[in-house]
């Protein structure tokens, strides 16, 4: 008799609903989180449960909601806000990357801003362009700013309370293919650490680096590869900001060989950055380093196109073989 | 047409003992016209890093790329002669005449190849376009290679290496003091004698040398002066153990060790026994600061019978060196320090040095060793004998 699982919308939910009943200083807002129960069926009964007073609906306007939120956070509150789509936290920006994420240093460390920024993200759900994007590089070089992009339901509720309790702004990534996911629910007291990345599969041959839906991606690239004799081990950063950098650096020296698979453009993108990384530091133990990203263009709308533009399994599978120079067993068929 | 054929330009040996050279920088780039005499490439070998000229005029082809390095005598470069026709040679196109391609290897596999001496050309890589990779090198390893367990225990190989090391390839001096002290370590039968010496006296002289010579000589100066004198009364100590027999130097050649960046060079005072204090002083000051600004030449560092290494200026007491094949001994000197002597039965305050000598026991033994250590002491106790 296994342990009922846990659906990854669930695993947000009630991370909130605990950390709301934990603390009184934490109150929840943002577009459709209160009544409605959020767009993506996450935050329903929240309002009900902790009062509209520490859960409510905003008008629609990011700026103001974070800007509320900045404001709340440097008064004495623990704010967690929703930005409904990933695509419009820029509207948000100066908010977050000016405000929020600078206060702790111009205030000679005096001042913490708790602020989490809940926002969806990531492509394949027929969203169109301005609707699926997963702009971690536009946040990710913000210093003052923490990201965290979880792959389980476990981890989500976790990471999602070691968010909420942080002392200043984290950015928490939801991907929206994540959102039914059912997984083993872990102990509903867990907190966890941010900045910590974790092999999620053991392997020799390759070390895969991914984070949120491309955790699932390359479990099942793994899979697939096992069959052919490549041993992946898998590494889920589930912090973008800070990067578990030793994590990666240590797979490597052991697998000599890395493959970042990111769910965004390859210009700017941090499956660069980490390449970047192990290459200054562990150059002498490299074979081969590459990366899968999207290409330098929007996410199509066309549902053919969107599945074929984004990194997926299959394409990991292909890309591996090719690296690894190994041919696919075939098929009794 | 009237173009001659191409004079070949070839690793020169710029030094006595150099087996390879390694190509720094081309001065002029490939097709360009040269003229005889013109410096055309820098060169480093084991012991310095070095310009090299053209021996005849034409247009250069080169063939050796900066970075590489090649064997002495094996072609670096082409110099194609331009005859009296008006029409200048049509330049050769470049990848034609580029030298054999370096093998694509990934990083690890040539780190590995460097670490089990494995030849990458003879290696075929099984590699992404042809690339060699870490298995590759493996196959051809004598005994497996480094541990890469699957399990997250480290096996404990030979050399654990920390986690943060970094690792930085060898400059060909580096290469060479490496080879050197080791054979050295491994092949000479070296033993140690030492003395105290009163520098009292020498202490004295040198304050008024000051006031006569420019540079005023160091304490250093007046060490190799009086080794290169007690020298020529012990040719056994300026001499080599070779080939099983012994061969005594004419020429007394002192080198002193000059810590340069990277690098230990060991510039030569040549006739050091026939050559005045302050001449010696001159010397030594100038072919210690080429040495630390690497503009040192090979002949300059060539040559020694025997070695001073001087540490005193670091406050070190006492040391011993390793001897410099094939050389028979080398003196390690400390610094002059004020401490309690005992003088005409009396407790009194000296001055005195340490000065220890490592000498090759197959040509330089214990009463010879000690004889030429004691010469030396005397002649540094009494001073004044330096000078006439």
């Amino acid at each position: 008799m296994s342990v009922a699982e846990l659906e990854f919308r669930d695993a947000v939910r009630d991370a909130l609903d605990e950390e709301l009943a934990r603390d009184e200083s934490v109150v929840f807002f943002g577009e459709d989180v209160g009544k409605p129960g959020g767009v993506f069926a996450v935050t329903g009964g929240l309002q009900e449960r902790h009062g509209d007073r520490r859960v409510f609906d905003t008008p629609i306007s990011e700026l103001a909601i974070a800007g509320a939120a900045f404001g709340a956070a440097i008064t004495g509150l623990r704010p967690v806000i929703e930005i409904m789509f990933g695509d419009f936290l820029f509207l948000a920006m100066d908010s977050l990357a000016n405000q929020a994420a600078k206060y702790w240093f111009i205030s000679e460390e005096q001042a913490s801003v708790p602020l989490v920024v809940r926002s969806a993200v990531g492509a394949g759900g027929r969203f169109g362009a301005i609707h699926s994007q997963t702009p971690v590089p536009w946040f990710q070089g913000i210093p003052g700013l923490k990201i965290v992009a979880p792959s389980t339901p476990r981890d989500a509720k976790a990471l999602l309370k070691g968010a909420i309790r942080d002392d200043n702004p984290v950015l928490f990534l939801e991907h929206k293919r994540l959102y039914s996911v059912k997984g083993e629910p872990g102990s509903s007291d867990e907190v966890a650490p941010l900045g910590r990345a974790a092999i999620v599969r053991p392997g020799s041959d390759l070390t895969l680096v991914t984070a949120m839906k491309g955790v699932h991606d390359a479990l099942a690239a793994a899979e697939e590869l096992a069959t052919e004799g490549i041993d992946v081990e898998v590494i889920d950063l589930r912090t973008l900001r800070p990067l578990d950098r030793d994590t990666v650096l240590e797979s490597v020296r052991r697998t000599n060989r890395l493959l970042v698979v990111e769910e965004g453009p390859r210009t700017g993108g941090w499956a660069g950055g980490i390449l970047a990384d192990v290459a200054e530091d562990g150059l002498e133990y490299l074979d081969d380093v590459w990366r899968l990203t999207t290409a330098d263009a929007p996410i199509p709308y066309s549902p053919p196109l969107e599945d074929a533009f984004l990194p997926s399994a299959e394409r990991i599978v292909t890309s591996v073989r090719k690296h690894l120079n190994s041919t696919p067993v075939n098929s009794t068929a | 047409m009237s173009v001659a054929s191409p004079i070949a330009v070839s690793m020169p040996r710029l030094s006595d003992s150099m087996e390879e050279g390694t190509i720094v920088r081309w001065l002029k780039p490939a097709g360009d016209s040269v003229a005889a005499g013109e410096p055309i490439v820098e060169i480093e070998t084991d012991k310095a890093t070095m310009e090299y000229e053209a021996e005849a005029a034409g247009v250069l082809e080169i063939v050796a790329e900066e970075g590489t390095t090649v064997a002495l005598g094996e072609p670096i470069a082409r110099i194609v002669p331009v005859g009296a026709s008006e029409t200048p040679p049509p330049p050769e196109p470049r990848p034609s005449s580029a030298p054999p391609a370096r093998p694509r290897a990934t990083p690890i596999a040539r780190r590995l190849a460097a670490e089990h001496g494995i030849d990458l050309a003879a290696v075929s890589g099984s590699g992404r376009r042809g690339h060699i990779v870490k298995a590759d090198v493996e196959a051809l390893a004598p005994n497996g290679s480094e541990a890469t367990p699957p399990s997250p225990t480290p096996t404990p190989t030979p050399p654990p290496t920390p986690t943060r090391a970094r690792r930085h390839e060898l400059t060909r001096i580096q290469q060479r003091i490496a080879s050197r002290m080791a054979e050295s370590r491994a092949t000479v039968p070296d033993f140690e004698v030492e003395v105290e010496i009163d520098m009292d006296d020498c202490m004295g002289l040198r304050e008024e040398l000051a006031a006569h010579a420019d540079p005023a000589p160091s304490i250093n100066d007046m060490v190799v002066k009086a080794c290169a004198l007690a020298l020529t009364r012990h040719p056994r100590a300026n001499g080599s153990y070779r080939d099983g027999g012994f061969e005594l130097h004419d020429e007394v050649n002192v080198g002193f060790a000059v810590a340069a960046p990277d690098a230990l060079l060991v510039p030569v005072i040549r006739d050091a026994n026939r050559k005045s204090v302050a001449e010696i002083a001159r010397e030594s000051r100038a072919l210690a600061l080429r040495a630390r600004e690497g503009k040192i030449a090979p002949p300059e560092l060539s040559g020694a019978t025997f070695t001073v290494s001087n540490l005193g200026m670091y406050g070190i007491t006492r040391f011993t060196a390793v001897i410099n094949p094939p050389q028979a001994a080398i003196l390690a000197v400390g610094a002059v320090r004020a401490k309690p002597v005992v003088c005409d039965g009396a407790l009194a305050i000296g001055r005195t040095m340490s000065a220890t000598l490592a000498s090759d026991h197959r040509i330089l033994y214990g009463a010879d060793a000690a004889a030429f250590l004691g010469e030396v002491r005397d002649r540094l106790e009494s001073p004044i004998g330096l000078l006439v």
